[in-house]
Protein backbone atom coordinates (compact mmCIF):
# COMPACT_ATOMS: atom_id res chain seq x y z
CA UNK A 1 0.00 0.00 0.00
CA UNK A 2 1.28 3.43 -0.86
CA UNK A 3 0.03 6.65 0.61
CA UNK A 4 -0.02 10.07 -0.87
CA UNK A 5 0.73 12.41 1.99
CA UNK A 6 -0.37 15.99 1.54
CA UNK A 7 -0.02 19.01 3.78
CA UNK A 8 -3.17 18.86 5.92
CA UNK A 9 -3.20 22.65 6.25
CA UNK A 10 -2.94 23.31 2.54
CA UNK A 11 -6.67 23.45 2.01
CA UNK A 12 -7.46 25.12 5.28
CA UNK A 13 -5.07 27.99 5.69
CA UNK A 14 -3.90 29.01 2.29
CA UNK A 15 -2.73 32.55 1.63
CA UNK A 16 -3.10 32.35 -2.10
CA UNK A 17 -2.47 35.62 -3.83
CA UNK A 18 -6.06 35.92 -4.99
CA UNK A 19 -7.39 35.62 -1.48
CA UNK A 20 -8.93 38.47 0.46
CA UNK A 21 -6.31 38.41 3.22
CA UNK A 22 -3.49 38.79 0.72
CA UNK A 23 -5.20 41.60 -1.17
CA UNK A 24 -6.07 43.35 2.09
CA UNK A 25 -2.47 43.23 3.24
CA UNK A 26 -1.04 44.32 -0.11
CA UNK A 27 -3.39 47.31 -0.07
CA UNK A 28 -2.31 48.22 3.47
CA UNK A 29 1.34 47.87 2.53
CA UNK A 30 0.71 50.05 -0.51
CA UNK A 31 -0.87 52.88 1.45
CA UNK A 32 1.90 52.94 4.06
CA UNK A 33 4.64 52.85 1.44
CA UNK A 34 2.91 55.61 -0.49
CA UNK A 35 2.63 57.68 2.66
CA UNK A 36 6.39 57.32 3.21
CA UNK A 37 7.13 58.95 -0.13
CA UNK A 38 4.29 61.47 0.01
CA UNK A 39 5.49 62.66 3.42
CA UNK A 40 9.07 62.95 2.19
CA UNK A 41 7.99 64.95 -0.86
CA UNK A 42 5.32 67.22 0.54
CA UNK A 43 7.42 68.31 3.52
CA UNK A 44 10.22 69.28 1.12
CA UNK A 45 7.72 71.34 -0.88
CA UNK A 46 6.53 73.05 2.31
CA UNK A 47 10.06 73.84 3.45
CA UNK A 48 11.90 74.47 0.16
CA UNK A 49 9.27 74.82 -2.50
CA UNK A 50 10.37 73.33 -5.79
CA UNK A 51 14.01 74.22 -5.30
CA UNK A 52 15.34 71.46 -3.08
CA UNK A 53 19.07 72.17 -2.99
CA UNK A 54 19.75 69.15 -0.81
CA UNK A 55 19.13 66.91 -3.81
CA UNK A 56 22.18 68.04 -5.76
CA UNK A 57 24.31 68.01 -2.63
CA UNK A 58 23.23 64.44 -1.95
CA UNK A 59 24.09 63.34 -5.49
CA UNK A 60 27.49 65.03 -5.32
CA UNK A 61 28.14 63.12 -2.12
CA UNK A 62 27.69 59.88 -4.01
CA UNK A 63 31.04 60.14 -5.72
CA UNK A 64 32.96 56.90 -5.51
CA UNK A 65 29.85 54.75 -5.12
CA UNK A 66 28.81 51.78 -7.23
CA UNK A 67 26.97 54.13 -9.60
CA UNK A 68 30.26 55.70 -10.58
CA UNK A 69 30.27 59.27 -11.87
CA UNK A 70 26.57 59.21 -12.83
CA UNK A 71 25.14 60.88 -9.68
CA UNK A 72 27.74 63.66 -9.78
CA UNK A 73 27.04 64.20 -13.46
CA UNK A 74 23.32 64.41 -12.66
CA UNK A 75 23.98 66.99 -9.94
CA UNK A 76 26.13 69.11 -12.25
CA UNK A 77 24.06 68.86 -15.43
CA UNK A 78 20.52 68.06 -14.38
CA UNK A 79 20.14 70.41 -11.41
CA UNK A 80 17.29 72.14 -13.26
CA UNK A 81 15.41 68.83 -13.11
CA UNK A 82 16.69 67.39 -9.86
CA UNK A 83 15.95 70.36 -7.58
CA UNK A 84 12.24 70.62 -8.38
CA UNK A 85 11.97 66.97 -9.43
CA UNK A 86 12.84 65.36 -6.11
CA UNK A 87 10.04 66.97 -4.05
CA UNK A 88 7.59 66.88 -6.96
CA UNK A 89 8.16 63.26 -7.94
CA UNK A 90 8.33 62.03 -4.36
CA UNK A 91 4.95 63.63 -3.75
CA UNK A 92 3.40 62.30 -6.97
CA UNK A 93 4.85 58.83 -6.51
CA UNK A 94 3.52 58.82 -2.96
CA UNK A 95 0.04 59.88 -4.04
CA UNK A 96 -0.01 57.36 -6.89
CA UNK A 97 1.04 54.50 -4.64
CA UNK A 98 -1.29 55.49 -1.80
CA UNK A 99 -4.37 55.76 -3.99
CA UNK A 100 -3.33 52.95 -6.31
CA UNK A 101 -3.31 55.13 -9.42
CA UNK A 102 -0.77 54.35 -12.16
CA UNK A 103 0.76 52.12 -9.54
CA UNK A 104 3.36 50.42 -11.70
CA UNK A 105 4.61 53.70 -13.14
CA UNK A 106 4.77 55.18 -9.65
CA UNK A 107 6.48 52.08 -8.25
CA UNK A 108 9.05 52.24 -11.04
CA UNK A 109 9.82 55.82 -10.08
CA UNK A 110 9.98 54.82 -6.43
CA UNK A 111 12.41 52.04 -7.26
CA UNK A 112 14.70 54.52 -9.02
CA UNK A 113 14.65 56.80 -5.98
CA UNK A 114 15.28 53.91 -3.62
CA UNK A 115 18.18 52.70 -5.72
CA UNK A 116 19.82 56.10 -5.29
CA UNK A 117 19.03 56.05 -1.56
CA UNK A 118 20.30 52.49 -1.15
CA UNK A 119 23.57 53.28 -2.86
CA UNK A 120 23.93 56.79 -1.45
CA UNK A 121 23.10 55.94 2.16
CA UNK A 122 24.86 52.62 2.10
CA UNK A 123 27.40 52.02 4.80
CA UNK A 124 26.61 48.30 4.47
CA UNK A 125 27.89 47.79 8.01
CA UNK A 126 25.22 45.14 8.54
CA UNK A 127 25.35 43.76 5.01
CA UNK A 128 23.89 44.74 1.68
CA UNK A 129 20.30 44.24 2.78
CA UNK A 130 19.53 47.58 4.37
CA UNK A 131 16.23 49.25 5.14
CA UNK A 132 16.51 51.24 1.91
CA UNK A 133 17.01 48.03 -0.04
CA UNK A 134 13.96 46.51 1.61
CA UNK A 135 11.90 49.53 0.57
CA UNK A 136 13.26 49.19 -2.94
CA UNK A 137 12.04 45.59 -2.91
CA UNK A 138 8.61 46.71 -1.69
CA UNK A 139 8.25 49.04 -4.68
CA UNK A 140 9.20 46.22 -7.04
CA UNK A 141 6.78 43.91 -5.23
CA UNK A 142 3.91 46.40 -5.51
CA UNK A 143 4.55 46.63 -9.25
CA UNK A 144 4.85 42.87 -9.64
CA UNK A 145 1.62 42.22 -7.75
CA UNK A 146 -0.25 44.95 -9.64
CA UNK A 147 -1.12 46.34 -6.22
CA UNK A 148 -3.27 49.19 -7.52
CA UNK A 149 -6.06 46.77 -8.32
CA UNK A 150 -6.61 45.96 -4.66
CA UNK A 151 -8.85 48.67 -3.21
CA UNK A 152 -7.07 51.12 -5.54
CA UNK A 153 -8.03 53.47 -8.36
CA UNK A 154 -6.31 51.39 -11.04
CA UNK A 155 -9.19 48.93 -10.82
CA UNK A 156 -11.41 51.81 -12.00
CA UNK A 157 -8.95 53.38 -14.44
CA UNK A 158 -8.41 50.16 -16.34
CA UNK A 159 -12.09 50.04 -17.22
CA UNK A 160 -12.01 53.43 -18.95
CA UNK A 161 -12.42 53.70 -22.69
CA UNK A 162 -8.90 55.05 -23.11
CA UNK A 163 -7.32 52.01 -21.49
CA UNK A 164 -9.62 49.62 -23.33
CA UNK A 165 -8.52 51.19 -26.60
CA UNK A 166 -4.87 51.11 -25.61
CA UNK A 167 -4.41 47.95 -23.56
CA UNK A 168 -0.67 48.49 -23.30
CA UNK A 169 -1.46 51.23 -20.78
CA UNK A 170 -2.23 48.42 -18.34
CA UNK A 171 1.49 47.96 -17.95
CA UNK A 172 1.58 51.38 -16.29
CA UNK A 173 -1.40 50.64 -14.08
CA UNK A 174 -1.25 48.33 -11.14
CA UNK B 1 -12.18 27.20 3.49
CA UNK B 2 -9.10 28.82 2.01
CA UNK B 3 -8.84 32.34 3.38
CA UNK B 4 -12.31 33.48 2.53
CA UNK B 5 -13.59 36.34 4.59
CA UNK B 6 -16.90 35.23 5.97
CA UNK B 7 -17.71 36.44 9.41
CA UNK B 8 -18.30 39.77 11.03
CA UNK B 9 -15.32 39.05 13.26
CA UNK B 10 -13.10 38.82 10.17
CA UNK B 11 -14.31 42.13 8.87
CA UNK B 12 -14.08 43.79 12.27
CA UNK B 13 -10.51 42.54 12.77
CA UNK B 14 -9.48 43.73 9.31
CA UNK B 15 -11.02 47.14 9.89
CA UNK B 16 -9.68 47.57 13.43
CA UNK B 17 -6.19 46.17 12.78
CA UNK B 18 -5.62 47.98 9.52
CA UNK B 19 -7.36 51.07 10.85
CA UNK B 20 -5.04 51.35 13.84
CA UNK B 21 -1.95 50.91 11.67
CA UNK B 22 -3.14 53.51 9.17
CA UNK B 23 -4.22 55.89 11.95
CA UNK B 24 -0.78 55.74 13.54
CA UNK B 25 1.19 56.12 10.34
CA UNK B 26 -0.98 58.10 7.93
CA UNK B 27 -3.81 59.67 9.93
CA UNK B 28 -1.70 61.24 12.65
CA UNK B 29 1.04 61.81 10.06
CA UNK B 30 -1.31 64.16 8.22
CA UNK B 31 -2.07 65.90 11.52
CA UNK B 32 1.66 66.22 12.11
CA UNK B 33 2.28 67.81 8.69
CA UNK B 34 -0.65 70.19 9.06
CA UNK B 35 0.51 71.19 12.56
CA UNK B 36 3.77 72.56 11.17
CA UNK B 37 7.41 71.78 11.89
CA UNK B 38 8.93 69.48 12.89
CA UNK B 39 7.44 67.31 10.17
CA UNK B 40 9.26 64.22 11.32
CA UNK B 41 8.30 62.26 14.40
CA UNK B 42 11.34 63.34 16.43
CA UNK B 43 11.84 66.66 18.22
CA UNK B 44 14.02 69.29 16.56
CA UNK B 45 17.18 70.18 18.44
CA UNK B 46 19.64 73.02 18.04
CA UNK B 47 23.41 72.72 17.81
CA UNK B 48 23.63 72.55 21.60
CA UNK B 49 21.28 69.59 21.63
CA UNK B 50 18.42 71.53 23.20
CA UNK B 51 14.91 70.70 22.04
CA UNK B 52 13.55 73.69 20.13
CA UNK B 53 10.40 72.16 18.69
CA UNK B 54 8.42 69.02 19.46
CA UNK B 55 5.95 67.15 17.29
CA UNK B 56 2.31 67.84 18.01
CA UNK B 57 1.62 64.14 18.46
CA UNK B 58 3.97 62.05 20.58
CA UNK B 59 5.76 59.53 18.38
CA UNK B 60 5.31 56.91 21.12
CA UNK B 61 1.55 57.23 20.80
CA UNK B 62 1.73 56.70 17.04
CA UNK B 63 4.01 53.69 17.44
CA UNK B 64 1.67 52.26 20.12
CA UNK B 65 -1.26 52.50 17.72
CA UNK B 66 0.68 50.70 14.99
CA UNK B 67 1.80 47.94 17.35
CA UNK B 68 -1.76 47.60 18.67
CA UNK B 69 -3.00 47.24 15.09
CA UNK B 70 -0.46 44.54 14.35
CA UNK B 71 -1.43 42.74 17.57
CA UNK B 72 -5.07 42.78 16.47
CA UNK B 73 -4.12 41.31 13.10
CA UNK B 74 -1.97 38.67 14.78
CA UNK B 75 -4.74 37.78 17.24
CA UNK B 76 -7.15 37.52 14.34
CA UNK B 77 -4.91 35.05 12.55
CA UNK B 78 -4.49 33.00 15.74
CA UNK B 79 -8.28 33.01 16.06
CA UNK B 80 -8.59 31.84 12.47
CA UNK B 81 -6.03 29.14 13.05
CA UNK B 82 -7.82 27.97 16.19
CA UNK B 83 -11.12 27.90 14.34
CA UNK B 84 -9.73 25.89 11.47
CA UNK B 85 -10.64 22.24 11.60
CA UNK B 86 -7.27 20.55 11.71
CA UNK B 87 -6.16 16.98 11.84
CA UNK B 88 -8.85 15.58 9.63
CA UNK B 89 -7.11 13.34 7.20
CA UNK B 90 -8.09 14.20 3.68
CA UNK B 91 -5.31 12.14 2.18
CA UNK B 92 -6.45 9.85 -0.58
CA UNK B 93 -5.26 6.32 -0.09
CA UNK B 94 -4.97 4.03 -3.03
CA UNK B 95 -4.56 0.32 -2.70
CA UNK B 96 -1.63 -0.96 -4.71
CA UNK B 97 -1.02 -4.53 -5.61
CA UNK B 98 2.16 -5.82 -4.10
CA UNK B 99 4.61 -7.54 -6.38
Amino acid sequence: MATNTANPLADEFAFDIGGPVATYWVALLRVITGWYFFHAGVTKIIESGFNYAGATGYLQGMTGTALGPLPVWMANNLAWLVKPGVPLFETLIGLGIMFGALTRLAAFGGAIFMTLFWVGNGGYGHGLVTGDFQTLLIFVTLAALAAGRYYGLDAVIERTTLVERHPKLKYLLG
Amino acid sequence: MNDTIITTIDRAAMALGGGLVLLGVVGLGIVEVLAGPPYGAAPTTNDAGEVVATPMVDANLRVFLVVAGLVVLLAWQVYRMAGTAGGEDTTQRVEMTAD
